[in-house]
């Protein structure tokens, strides 16, 4: 039997491949082939069951990269499928036909990263957020410190340490103790 | 004219001072009472009288906002067992007349906070339990938690820690009670007192108000 990543990438293309864990694996696909290929998982391999969603903001390369990953129930082996997408065009294709549980994955994503999935049925819709007016939180570029500033008053006293420089004056240029200290 | 540009700065300022202090020993406004009729001289001793039945009838609403809400579970059971105390747990807020703020508060939770607090009967007390309802704890740049609690809710007395264990809950909730005998927590008057203060505070950080404005 062939590997299941080397079937994926020969059948769908692959951008790159990892065999973290004997019971993770990661591939990366680019973004067109995400709909047939979790299709064709579900359907022909024992990768039936979606355990999450995620998104990560790479802000550098202008990108978003979701990770679907997918779980076979009886070997309990998991399989990471991610893929890039544009950061201004934020928009992916909803899978929440495959998975009727995805729509809650990509409700939460709409809300906290502004990745558009158009067909999914809650998108819009506040889900952990209420009233939110500003950029989405969990981009990189929305600046959690200046929010709480402007937004919400700190009692007057408290006080800031730099951690990295707190550490170099207290452990030395290092930053540990070593057993020799 | 003021040409200053508007700042969506909150306003930091304490409570307005100079409003109708509460009678002597913390009996302050009912519903409907107006202070005229708070003027009325109550007798001290059926004010103490008093104080003694609510602090040692503490009833407590079971609902946790954060992380500190499972240091409370423990004070129910047997090892701490705050039933001695005159203490226990309430399903509504129109059953309980203590809140606990336990930990961090997302301005979500505090809409629902304010709520409950509101459809609690006076006399009524509020605990901020942790760092976070002092000044925000280790949340104090999240995106989406309050950092100072008495700016919306009137708070009667807080228990530092992150977490305080159980030990610390009960010393905090015993000086609660010393604070209700001497007719010191008095934080629903304040709340009376400075109501719009409290409402313009709230309005602030809930943008979606969709609650009924009560017209006390």
């Amino acid at each position: 039997m062939m590997h299941i990543l080397d079937e994926i990438r020969e059948r769908f293309g692959a951008e790159w491949q990892n065999e973290q864990r004997p019971d993770l694996l990661q591939i990366g696909v680019q973004a067109k082939t995400i709909v047939p290929l979790l299709t064709w998982l579900k359907a022909h391999t024992p990768f039936v069951q979606l355990t999450h969603l995620s998104a990560v903001d790479w802000i550098e390369d202008g990108e978003f990269q979701l990770t679907y990953l997918l779980t076979d129930p009886k070997a309990h082996v998991s399989l990471m499928v991610c893929t890039r997408i544009d950061r201004e065009q934020a928009e992916a294709e909803s899978i929440h036909a495959l998975w009727p549980q995805a729509v809650t994955y990509e409700q939460e994503i709409n809300e906290m990263f502004g990745i558009h999935f158009p067909g999914s049925p809650r998108q819009g819709v506040p889900f952990i957020l209420e009233g939110w007016n500003d950029i989405p939180p969990m981009r990189r570029d929305f600046d959690t410190v200046a929010y709480m500033n402007s937004h919400h008053p700190s009692r007057p006293g408290r006080e800031h340490t730099d951690p990295r420089a707190y550490i170099g004056k207290v452990f030395g240029e290092r930053g540990y103790l070593h057993d020799d200290d | 004219m003021d040409n200053k540009p508007k700042s969506t700065l909150p306003v930091l300022v304490e409570p307005p001072k100079g409003a109708q202090p509460h009678g002597p020993l913390g009996h302050g406004y009912f519903l409907g009472e107006t202070k005229r009729q708070q003027a009325l001289p109550m007798r001290e001793s059926l004010a103490k009288i008093k104080n003694w039945f609510r602090a040692n009838s503490l009833w407590v609403m079971a609902y946790g906002t954060g992380c500190g809400g499972i240091e409370l579970r423990p004070l129910t059971t047997a090892r701490f067992d705050f039933e001695r105390f005159g203490m226990a747990m309430r399903p509504t807020p129109r059953q309980s007349n203590v809140i606990i703020i336990s930990g961090y508060l997302a301005v979500k939770s505090l809409k629902r906070v304010i709520r409950a607090y509101e459809q609690m009967p006076s006399p009524k007390w509020v605990v901020g339990l942790g760092s976070c309802t002092i000044n925000g704890g280790m949340y104090w740049d999240s995106y989406n938690t309050i950092n100072r609690l008495d700016l919306y809710v009137p708070v009667d007395i807080y228990i530092a820690g992150c977490m305080p264990r159980p030990e610390a809950l009960l010393a905090g909730f015993g000086e609660l009670m010393k604070m209700i005998k001497r007719g010191e927590a008095n934080g629903w008057n304040h709340y009376l007192e400075n109501f719009d203060w409290y409402k313009e505070n709230q309005k602030k950080v809930i943008n979606d108000w969709n609650m009924p404005d009560y017209n006390w």
